[in-house]
């Protein structure tokens, strides 16, 4: 382990800490924005131009707040549930390329904190390892409605895991490898969109679901349940189920961008600029559906999950098995 | 020398957490450092070049069933009353079972698997130990049948639990 490497992998690390830190503001931003819009108002607009400092003014707003932690609450595991879904969503990102390779001083660089050769397992085994922060959150404020709030999460990320899993499945059968940085290179010529469309379609669902965006923000749905499961938290520890939610928009986004929609690959443009504007592009789409579709009763979420999305994404993994192997006898 | 520190840190902190799975007396603390025994495991999985079964148990034991295990122990509101040890037989059988798995291990350590040379020199790994595609190709040709009969009683577990779930309750 050279100097060279350290340097780089600690300076990649600080790249994707920092983009995500001063992304999430922006998201935001353009969230209220766009639903601003969508709903006919104008949305943030006071603070700075076009409202772009209304998130930051926010923040510290939130840094201002009292902390407060309930008088019956588990102390320990209150305090440190909220940072839980921020520490996986950031593990999830380290797996993600966001550009080619460089070349720096001679040393060849990869776009990408780290390539592990089992980059899709890895992403699924930190993201439901997310789900513990939201279920010891609603659990530790020992109150009636975030726990309920938790113990709906757990059980609506535990169901989209599966379809999730197997639509990513259907696609690593066609690559052969669960590198990232592979999977990327051997879209160079053809999306897996074209031929993986449906994997695509039912991972783009789960993903809403395990962000637990609208129309599946069943764990914090507000005209039931107050604010589910982080009613109880205040201040920065409130900021950080934000921060999470929002990274995790950005790892499924780069997850579907890295093995449906070609990676950094495009034409004209450098890689990286090709990375940030599909991000963008998906980052608009989940608010889009935000602002479209109204949230799903709980039992229609979960006969959703289990009677089609997982039937469906099996149906697609079998298909595209018999197609490969045709394909491969002839 | 690297492997060593990290070797340690993982052992230290799987032992630590498997003490307190025993003796916190809170259901869900226990549960929680369960999810912490099971991350070290995997910590010593990836040094034992084992990448693909270090995932494969944060996925399945830390992300899914344990999530389960907690879901249970909080509908179920268990308090933390109940004895560390209870007295009797369970007592009984706990230590002899206890010490069975110590004499076990002490037979494996020093027989034949732990003897002369072993953990001296590193044996020379294949390029692609360890790879999902190397345990894939094991798997569904040397170790065929064990997988099959393995997915068989999985099948039988899955149809018994909607058996169970599907009971109608005289009541």
């Amino acid at each position: 382990m050279d100097l060279a490497f350290l340097i780089a992998s600690a300076a990649k690390v600080l790249i994707v800490l920092g983009f995500v830190l001063l992304g999430v503001p922006l998201i935001v931003w353009m969230e209220r924005k766009v639903i601003g819009h969508m709903q006919d108002r104008i949305g943030p607009q006071r603070v700075g131009p076009f409202g772009l400092l209304q998130t930051i003014a926010d923040g510290i707003k939130l840094f201002m707040k009292e902390d407060l932690i309930p008088a019956g609450a588990d102390k320990v595991v209150f305090i440190m549930a909220p940072a839980l879904p921020v520490i996986t969503a950031f593990l999830a990102l380290s797996v993600i390329p966001f550009g080619d390779t460089v070349t720096v001083l001679g040393h060849v660089v990869p776009l990408q904190v780290t390539d592990v050769n089992i980059a899709v397992l890895w992403i699924l085994g930190t993201t439901s390892m997310g789900v513990y922060g939201i279920v010891l959150g609603g659990w530790a404020s020992n109150s009636k409605y975030p726990l309920l709030g938790g113990l709906r999460s757990s059980a609506q990320m535990i169901s989209y895991e599966l379809a999730q899993g197997i639509a990513l499945v259907s696609v690593i059968l066609m690559t052969g490898t669960l590198s990232l940085a592979s999977i990327v290179k051997q879209q160079e010529h053809g999306w897996f969109i074209v031929p993986q469309f449906f994997a695509f379609v039912i991972y783009m669902i789960c993903g809403v679901a395990e962000t637990n965006r609208a129309p599946f923000d069943l764990a914090e749905a507000e005209t039931e349940l107050v604010a589910g499961f982080h009613t109880e938290f205040s201040s920065m520890k409130f900021a950080l189920y934000f921060l999470a939610e929002y990274a995790n928009m950005m790892v499924v986004s780069g997850i579907a961008i890295s093995v449906w929609f070609g990676g950094w690959h495009g034409p004209f443009l450098p890689p990286v600029v090709w990375f940030l504007i599909k991000l963008s592009l998906f980052l608009f789409f989940i608010v889009w559906l935000r602002a479209t579709y109204p949230r799903l009763r709980y039992d229609q979420l979960m006969s959703f999950g289990w009677k089609v999305l997982l039937p469906a994404s099996l149906l697609n993994l079998v298909v595209t098995a018999v197609v490969l192997t045709l394909a491969a006898s002839r | 020398m690297t492997e060593a520190i990290l070797f340690s840190l993982f052992s230290l902190a799987a032992i630590f957490f498997a003490f307190n799975v025993i003796f916190r007396k809170n259901a869900v603390h226990c549960a929680l450092h369960l999810v912490g025994v099971l991350l070290s495991l995997s910590g010593l999985f990836v040094l034992l070049n084992a990448q693909f079964i270090a995932a494969i148990q944060i996925l399945v034991y830390a992300g899914a069933i344990m999530v389960l295990f907690l879901f249970v122990v909080m509908l179920l509101n268990v308090k933390g009353e109940t004895p560390l040890l209870t007295p009797g037989t369970a007592k009984g059988f706990g230590f002899l079972f206890a010490l069975l798995g110590f004499v076990e291990l002490l037979w494996i350590v020093l027989g034949s698997g732990g003897g002369e040379g072993a953990g001296k020199t590193a044996p020379v790994l294949p390029s692609q130990f360890g790879s999902p595609a190397e345990i894939g190709k094991i798997l569904y040709s040397t170790w065929l049948f064990p997988f099959e009969v393995t997915s068989i009683l999985l099948l039988i577990a899955v149809i018994g639990a909607v058996v169970l779930a599907k009971r109608k309750f005289a009541s």
